[in-house]
């Protein structure tokens, strides 16, 4: 569909800037009198810092400021979207390889970097690190985190954070005619954006000044207010638009430093992270989940039985809540008797991890859909069938208490068979996989919008949200287009700077289509009822006799346009309208989550597959993706998310992974040999396709999307891999050594 | 990255005055593919840093004289994969060139830079020592000329004294026919480093020539006279043995992250019958027998 | 021992002479002295091909290049694609068309190999793309799109 309105495959908006050069990341901002940030990191990961020398880093022209934990508040300020208790540097021991010790500012970035090569740390390497589950839950272990930072917790002298119990029925008395257990691992991978992380601030008045990468502005708003005891009204926060966020970005990382440091030096000061230095900030949680499924003769699921362990790292970060969304929904999309999920989040002396795309739920889908897989071949049933046998139908309440299923997911399956050729012959040597994906989305949510109608008739939206990639600004746009008939190029999206733009929550959860898009929609109502008493009074008629609807103006016996109306209405002063909306999912403290799901990502994704027999590399001959959308308001743009998605579920099926050596020290850091997919490494052929039945909560029935299909890869093409080679692999990623290794084992 | 004193000569024998003058503390620019790696990291450190690409002799050219094909020190990736004299006579070196990280890096990348770096993963290594290339070794002394085999010595090192800089690189023009077949094991299809790289070439008289690198300090040059590899109608299993006692010296890294020692040798062998077999079916058919 | 060198370079097709510290390479001369920051910094590796810009007719990576290196060259980076008065060329509106750039981080360094592929080989095949841009990392991944583009606009120059 062309045009600009809802369905439309418009340009993106942003996109002018991104093809000129001229979009301004963050590292492109540039402020008079800034200073340059480096830090000072150890080379290993877990050590006892004894004393920190400056003095000949203090020596090197242009330095003018050396911050250690020593020049920061005592006690050292933590802080953390769920725990507090992430320092803003190391104290007394550094956790993680790359924890930041100290940080030079200085009057330029060779000074910065020379001088941080010179501060002395006096250290001594703790070799008994935490680097793996079973270490971690070795008694004799030492503890990651300080017991005092988790008082009155009875976990607090374990390297568990937490363990959540979820599930329904009662597994233990189920009676199942097979039984299948197996243990799946999923590597530690890093969501290597493009843009490396980035931060600035500046004293600003009698307030801060702060920019960031980040996904969450608002959040990183009240964290700097809560350190420095500062009202939000005096902490600003420019959000450029990231370049790439993935969920790395959602959190406060090391703005409290620079924070600190432009206190400190009463300067503007900047700190670019160098991509080996996000590799140390950020990754995905690594697991090991056990799952024994339960399955009758006949395919269909008795139970399901889940202990699943995610290492999360050094601080928490918001992996207590990965473990506890990712393991909740750990049964997929199945209707099943019985469940029972334990899931832990255990600490280690790793990069601390954080939210990436699909939030937990590629780790367990890993685990199950290849688990289902294996009952399904020693039962003799096809994978395809099992699936749509077990499969929830629209409305039916899979998961007890929750959303039920909110949309025909049976369509998507049979899609996604269907571009594959599922029923068709096997080629000589290739494998086959299907496997089933399922996320919820927001549990809770609050987003509002203003929405401005200039006096010409062009218009301001304005929203909180972080446009990364997943196109937001272009589908709000759309929306206004839609609602108040004014074309795209008469439109500006406004992010991006905390004290112009109305809060938003966050943007994580592939929400803000469904979220920001109910409160732009709400906001352009607003201006439409406005227009309305505008359209009744110039016209002297009553207000019941108008109506506005998409741009257009109905009166009796006439009918204006939405910037007709407003230009005549307006009169010589001219001025503007004004809309305001509010879009709100409160909290449910009864749900296990806090919330049930605003909608589900539901996505199937089929593979077909060759391996070399020589070298086990695996060549993807075909990837369907099929996700429910609920509607795509901009086609282009969900293809471009799907297909982004699929490719980067590629990635840590078959090539990414942390390499640690036997201290902790990421031995691959950066794009050398830290490998993600190429425009070589594509399938040779890659579909994506949608299910719009408009039956999601946003506007016009949209639901989330942008995670799908990166759910249920890996395990599609785990059983590809199967059927290929008669080889099963139950740890990822699927290189061709662990494929020819597997092999060499069979022989 | 620190800074240094960057020069450009005009001429070689003034990159030589400056090496010699220098020693251990100049650095030489071709590419600076690797260099300004090893230069940001401070992996190196040098006080000079001596450009050769404003050296008039050392300009990029490929050139066929008395028998050989001669490529100057500065000619990179991008031209010596689309030189039609070398996609004749040396078609596996224009199978390493263009693997030779991205279009980016082979703009950029020398041909001489790839052997004076002296990574035991460099890609044109192998068809180098598969096609006898010859090292033009520009010093105090003035000429000489080595056998590239000769040249490559180690891990980072190569039999260059002080003073000395690569010239050029000679590659014979094969006075046999001959097929030959460039190939590598990565752990992706887009740009990589190679765990393996591999060259094999067969000639009219039964010659095999087979090189492989990244499986030890330096890439390893065996030839096999008997005719058996190179012989169309041996079996499969005869010539696997023999390359099996061919990659019996494989002395993979214990420690490299990218792939382990047994799956590298393993990859020797299936890569190793591979390019062999490619090398055979391009060996001009009528001049085969 | 000096620390910086006067070097002529024409960017975008200005004359330009700058005056570099000689340690400093293409990429942070482009960003810090000219002010161009249409070219971007992450790998510094050459790995991934966000700082790529054409010298003298070839897709380099400028993170690799030391400023002092181009002294007599001729530079292009994106912002050198668009028409003067910013009219886009038609690769760029090709890749808007197409949904190319998502992020948009990479964009830059894709539409710069893009161009030079286009400049060598007007018709290229989907494999030409690929391997013409296999130096471009694209964590959003949009390959795919970035590679109907770039065909895309071959299409539109051929007519």
């Amino acid at each position: 569909m062309s045009g600009d309105g809802v369905g439309a495959s418009a340009r993106r908006v942003g996109g002018y800037g991104r093809v000129t050069g001229h979009q301004e990341y963050l590292a492109d901002i540039t402020l008079t009198d800034m200073l340059h940030v480096k830090l000072v990191t150890l080379d290993c990961a877990r050590a006892r810092i004894i004393s920190i020398d400056k003095t000949a880093a203090e020596q090197v022209s242009g330095v003018r400021l050396i911050m250690t934990a020593e020049d920061l508040p005592h006690p050292m300020p933590r802080f953390g979207p769920q725990f507090q208790d992430r320092p803003v540097l190391a104290t007394g021991e550094t956790k993680y390889h790359g924890e930041p010790i100290a940080a030079v500012a200085a009057e330029t970035k060779d000074a910065a970097e020379a001088a941080a090569k010179l501060v002395r740390v006096d250290h001594e390497v703790l070799v008994d690190g935490v680097f793996s589950v079973s270490r971690a839950l070795d008694p004799t272990a030492p503890l990651v985190q300080d017991p005092d930072l988790r008082p009155d917790d009875p976990l607090a002298n374990t390297n568990i954070l937490r363990e959540h119990h979820f599930g329904w029925g009662d597994v233990d008395s189920q009676e199942a005619d097979l039984v299948v257990e197996n243990t799946y691992e999923f590597p530690m991978v890093t969501h290597f954006a493009i843009e490396p992380h980035g931060f600035m601030a500046a004293p600003d008045g009698d307030g801060i000044a702060i920019w960031s990468t980040i996904q969450h502005p608002y959040l990183l708003q009240k964290t700097i207010a809560k350190l420095l005891d500062l009202p939000l009204a005096k902490v600003r926060v420019f959000a450029p638009d990231p370049g790439g966020a993935f969920g790395g970005k959602q959190n406060p990382k090391l703005e409290p430093l620079v924070a600190y440091m432009s206190l400190r030096t009463g300067r503007p000061v900047r700190l670019i992270l160098t991509l080996d230095e996000t590799f140390q900030a950020v990754r995905r949680a690594s697991t090991e989940i056990r799952v024994r499924t339960g399955l009758n003769s006949d395919g269909t699921l008795v139970f399901e039985d889940f202990e699943s362990n995610f290492l999360i790292g050094a601080y928490v970060d918001i992996a207590d809540r990965v473990v506890t969304k990712g393991n909740y929904l750990a049964a997929g999309p199945y209707r099943v008797p019985a469940v029972r999920i334990i899931a832990r989040g255990i600490l280690s002396h790793t990069t601390p991890s954080t939210a990436f795309r699909g939030f937990g739920i590629p780790q367990v889908t890993w685990a199950r859909e290849s688990n289902l897989d294996e009952g399904a071949r020693a039962l003799g049933i096809d994978r395809l069938e099992i699936r749509l046998r077990n499969l929830a139908e629209q409305g039916e309440e899979f998961v007890p208490g929750d959303t039920p299923a909110d949309g025909d997911w049976q369509q998507a399956v049979r899609r996604a068979a269907e571009l594959l050729g599922w029923d068709e012959p096997l080629p000589a040597g290739r494998g086959r996989g299907i496997a089933l994906g399922l996320k919820s989305g927001p549990t809770t949510g609050l987003s509002y919008s203003t929405v401005r109608l200039l006096g010409d008739g062009s218009v301001l939206i304005y929203s909180g949200t972080s446009d990364m990639g997943q196109g937001a600004r272009t589908v709000f746009a759309q929306i206004a287009s839609q609602e108040l008939g004014v074309p795209l190029d008469r439109i500006s999206v406004i992010m991006g700077d905390s004290t112009v733009v109305p809060y938003d929550q966050q943007t994580s959860a592939s929400r803000s289509s469904v979220l920001m898009g109910t409160a732009v929609l709400r906001a352009c109502q607003d201006i439409q009822a406005k227009v309305r008493t505008m359209a009744a009074r110039l016209d002297g008629v009553d207000e019941s006799e108008v109506s506005v609807e998409k741009g257009m103006v109905y009166l009796p016996g006439r009918e204006a346009t939405v910037t007709e109306t407003l230009v005549t209405g307006l009169g010589p002063l001219g001025g503007e309208l004004v809309g305001n909306g509010e879009m709100r999912k409160d909290k449910d403290l009864e749900h296990p989550l806090g919330g049930s799901a605003l909608f589900f990502e539901f996505n199937a994704t089929a593979v077909e597959l060759e391996v070399d027999p020589g070298t086990g590399e695996i060549t993807i001959t075909k990837h369907m993706t099929v996700s429910d959308v609920g509607l795509a308001m901009n086609p282009l743009q969900v293809t471009g998310q799907d297909e982004g998605a699929a490719i980067m579920g590629l990635g840590h099926t078959l090539m990414e992974h942390y390499i640690f050596d036997e201290e902790g020290r990421i031995r691959n850091l950066g794009a050398i040999d830290y490998r993600i997919p190429t425009s070589l490494d594509l399938p040779l052929e890659l579909r994506s396709d949608s299910i719009e039945n408009a039956d999601g909560p946003g506007p016009y029935g949209v639901k989330g999307i942008s995670e799908g299909a990166l759910l249920a890869v890996s395990p599609a093409v785990g059983s590809a891999v199967t059927e290929a080679t008669g080889l099963i692999i139950r740890d990822l990623p699927l290189t061709p050594q662990r494929v020819w290794e597997a092999m060499m084992e069979r022989v | 990255m620190k800074t240094f004193e960057y020069t450009r000569p005009r001429t070689v024998a003034e990159a030589v005055r400056l090496l010699n003058e220098h020693g251990p503390d100049a650095q030489l620019l071709a590419g600076g593919t690797d260099l300004v790696i090893e230069l940001r990291n401070g992996w190196k450190e040098p006080e000079v840093v001596i450009d050769l690409k404003r050296i008039d002799e050392l300009r990029p050219s490929i050139t066929e004289d008395g028998g050989f094909i001669k490529i100057s020190a500065s000619t990179v990736m991008t031209d010596i994969a689309e030189d039609q004299r070398i996609q004749k006579y040396f078609p596996a070196l224009v199978e390493s060139a263009v693997v030779v990280g991205s279009v980016q890096i082979r703009a950029r990348a020398t041909l001489a830079g790839n052997i004076c770096n002296g990574s035991p993963a460099a890609d044109t290594a192998p068809p180098m020592l598969v096609y006898d290339a010859v090292v033009a070794i520009a010093g105090p002394n003035g000429m000489r000329r080595m056998q590239v085999d000769d040249f490559i010595v180690g891990p980072g090192k190569v039999a260059l004294e002080r003073g000395e800089l690569v010239t050029a690189i000679e590659l014979p023009i094969p006075q046999r026919p001959m097929g030959a077949a460039y190939t590598r094991l990565t752990r992706r299809r887009g740009t990589d480093l190679a765990s393996i790289t591999l060259c094999c070439g067969v000639d009219a008289d039964g010659i095999t020539r087979l090189a492989y690198g990244s499986v030890g300090p330096r890439a390893v040059l065996l030839v096999e006279m008997s005719g058996v590899l190179a012989d169309p109608n041996a079996s499969h299993e005869t010539k696997a043995d023999i390359l099996n006692e061919m990659f019996l010296g494989a002395s993979p890294s214990l420690r490299s992250m990218r792939a382990s020692p047994d799956y590298r040798r393993a990859m020797l062998r299936v890569l190793g019958a591979r390019a062999l077999q490619t090398a055979i079916e391009r060996l001009p058919r009528e001049t085969a027998a | 021992m000096r620390d910086t060198l006067s070097i002529e370079v024409k960017v975008n097709g200005i004359d330009r002479s700058i005056e570099v510290p000689v340690h400093h390479t293409l990429l942070d001369v482009l960003r810090e002295e000219v002010g161009l920051t249409g070219t971007k910094e992450c790998c510094v590796v050459g790995e991934c091909g966000a700082c790529t810009v054409i010298v003298d007719g070839r897709p380099i990576n400028s993170c690799l290049m030391l400023a002092v290196e181009v002294d007599g060259a001729e530079v292009t980076t994106v912002e050198g694609l668009a028409a003067e008065d910013g009219r886009l060329n038609p690769l760029q509106e090709a890749f808007l068309d197409k949904g190319a750039p998502q992020c948009g981080f990479c964009i830059p360094g894709q539409l710069m190999s893009a161009q030079a592929l286009l400049d060598k080989k007007p018709n290229p095949t989907v494999d030409d793309v690929h391997e013409g841009l296999a130096g471009n990392l694209c964590r959003c991944a949009g390959y795919q799109q970035i590679t109907a583009a770039v065909l895309a606009a071959a299409e539109v120059e051929r007519q």
